[in-house]
C-alpha cells in the first residue's frame, strides 16, 4: 500500500509489522495518494 | 384530420418561438409538446474518463456537470446511440470553462462556452496546481431516458384565447386590474385601446398580453370584459437549450410522431 | 460549491451567466432584479438559481 506523508511529502510503503508511521520522519499522519490509473464515470 | 393545420409566429428567434397553431386538437398539441421535450434526440455527455483531477470536486460531480453542458446536434448527422468525443485539459489557476472543451467532429461543440466547469486553484499549501484532464463520450439520446438529452426547455402551449365585451363597465365601481396571460385573437377592435408596439386595433390580429401589461383593463377600458377560448387553436411556447434551433426541434419532433403514427399503420395491417 | 448548469425545475442553462451576474449585482452596484432581466433569464425558478448560490471553491481549496 502506498502512502503519502503529510509532514515530509514523501512517499512510504507500510507493510504488516511497522504500523501507521512514516519510517524517515515518524510522523503518525499518512495520506493515501490518488491512483493514476483511469477512472470512468458514467453520467447520470 | 378535416381541416389544415395554420401556424402563424409570434415570436421567432434562433432559441425561443410562440407560434400559433390552428386545426389540432387538444390531445394532438399535448403529443406534440410530448414529443419537443421527450423524443427529440440530442447530443450530451454520457460517460467521462478521468486522467486527472485535482480539484476540489469529486470526478462524479464533475461529470455530472459536463453532462449537462447542451452540445450542438447537427441535423440529419447522427442516429441513436452514435458517439463524438471531447477532450478537456485545464491547469489551474484558472477556471475549467464548457468551451475548453475539444471535440472531434467539427459540427460538434458546447452551445454555450461560458458555462463554468469548475475553478482551479493553485494554493499556498499544496506543492502543484490543480489539474483536471478528462476524455468524454457523448452519445445521441432522448430526453426520456435522460433530461440532459432533453432538446426543449419549458415548453408548453395554451389555448388561443379571445375577449367579448359584454357591456360597458358599472360608472361606479373601482376599477380593478383583470390579469390574463397568453395570446389574445382580437375581435373587439371597436372597445379596444392601441397598447404600445401593436399599432390600431384591427379584428383578427393576435395580441401578446405583455403589450398591455397582462391586464384587460388596460386594452379596454372601461367595459365589463370576459375571456373565452378559440376551439382548436393554441399558443406554443418553445425553447431550445442550444442543441439545436427551435425550427429543428419542432420539426423533428413532428417527424418523431409521423414515424411512429405509420409505424402503428404498419403494424395494424399486416 | 460551482453555479449549477442548469435550472433545476426547468432545464434552462443558467451557468452561462453567472459570472455576469456576480460582477454586475453582487459585486456591482446594480439591482439583481434589473441585471437578471438583462440577462433574458425570466422565469422565477430559474432566477433563484442565480439569487441564491454561493461560491465555496475559495472556502474549500486549502484542504486536500
Amino acid at each position: 500500500m502506498s502512502y503519502k506523508c503529510s509532514r515530509c511529502k514523501r512517499d512510504v510503503e507500510l507493510d504488516e509489522y511497522g504500523g501507521v508511521r512514516c519510517p524517515y520522519c515518524g510522523h503518525r499522519v499518512l495520506l493515501k495518494e490518488r491512483s493514476r490509473n483511469i477512472k470512468e464515470i458514467d453520467v447520470q | 384530420m378535416t381541416e389544415n393545420f395554420e401556424v402563424q409566429f409570434i415570436d421567432r428567434d434562433e432559441r425561443t418561438a410562440r407560434f400559433l397553431v390552428r386545426g389540432v386538437s387538444p390531445a394532438f398539441a399535448n403529443g406534440l409538446r410530448r414529443a419537443i421535450i421527450a423524443d427529440v434526440p440530442t447530443l450530451s455527455i454520457d460517460s467521462v474518463r478521468i486522467i486527472e483531477n485535482s480539484s476540489v470536486m469529486f470526478d462524479e460531480q464533475i461529470s455530472l456537470r459536463l453532462g449537462l453542458v447542451p452540445l450542438t446536434t447537427p441535423p440529419n448527422e447522427f442516429e441513436e446511440g452514435d458517439i463524438v468525443t471531447l477532450a478537456l485539459d485545464v491547469e489551474g489557476p484558472e477556471t475549467a470553462y464548457s468551451g475548453d472543451l475539444r471535440s472531434d467532429h467539427e459540427l460538434v461543440e458546447p452551445a454555450d462556452t461560458n458555462i463554468p466547469i469548475i475553478e482551479l486553484k493553485y494554493p499556498e499549501t499544496a506543492d502543484s496546481p490543480q489539474r483536471l484532464e478528462l476524455e468524454a463520450d457523448a452519445v445521441m439520446g432522448r430526453g426520456r431516458d435522460h433530461a440532459k438529452n432533453q432538446g426543449g426547455v419549458a415548453v408548453g402551449y395554451r389555448h388561443l384565447q379571445t375577449v367579448v365585451v359584454e357591456d360597458d363597465a358599472d360608472e361606479y365601481s373601482d376599477s380593478e386590474p383583470e390579469i390574463l396571460r397568453g395570446v389574445i385573437e382580437e375581435r373587439a377592435a371597436e372597445h379596444a385601446v392601441a397598447t404600445d408596439g401593436t399599432g390600431e386595433p384591427e379584428n383578427g390580429a393576435l395580441v401578446a398580453t405583455e403589450t398591455f401589461d397582462n391586464d384587460l383593463s388596460k386594452r379596454y377600458p372601461d367595459k365589463e370584459v370576459s375571456v373565452r377560448d378559440v376551439d382548436d387553436a393554441f399558443v406554443f411556447h418553445v425553447e431550445s437549450d442550444g442543441s439545436m434551433s427551435v425550427d429543428e426541434l419542432v420539426t423533428n419532433a413532428a417527424d418523431s410522431l409521423a414515424e411512429r403514427a405509420t409505424e402503428l399503420e404498419q403494424a395494424v395491417q399486416l | 460549491m460551482m453555479v449549477p448548469v442548469r435550472c433545476f425545475t426547468c432545464g434552462k442553462v443558467v451557468g452561462e451567466h453567472w459570472e455576469e451576474f456576480k460582477e454586475r449585482a453582487k459585486e456591482g452596484d446594480e439591482s439583481p432584479e434589473a441585471v437578471l432581466d438583462d440577462l433574458g433569464i425570466e422565469r422565477p425558478c430559474c432566477r433563484r438559481m442565480l439569487v441564491s448560490h454561493k461560491d465555496l471553491v475559495d472556502i474549500v481549496s486549502p484542504y486536500q
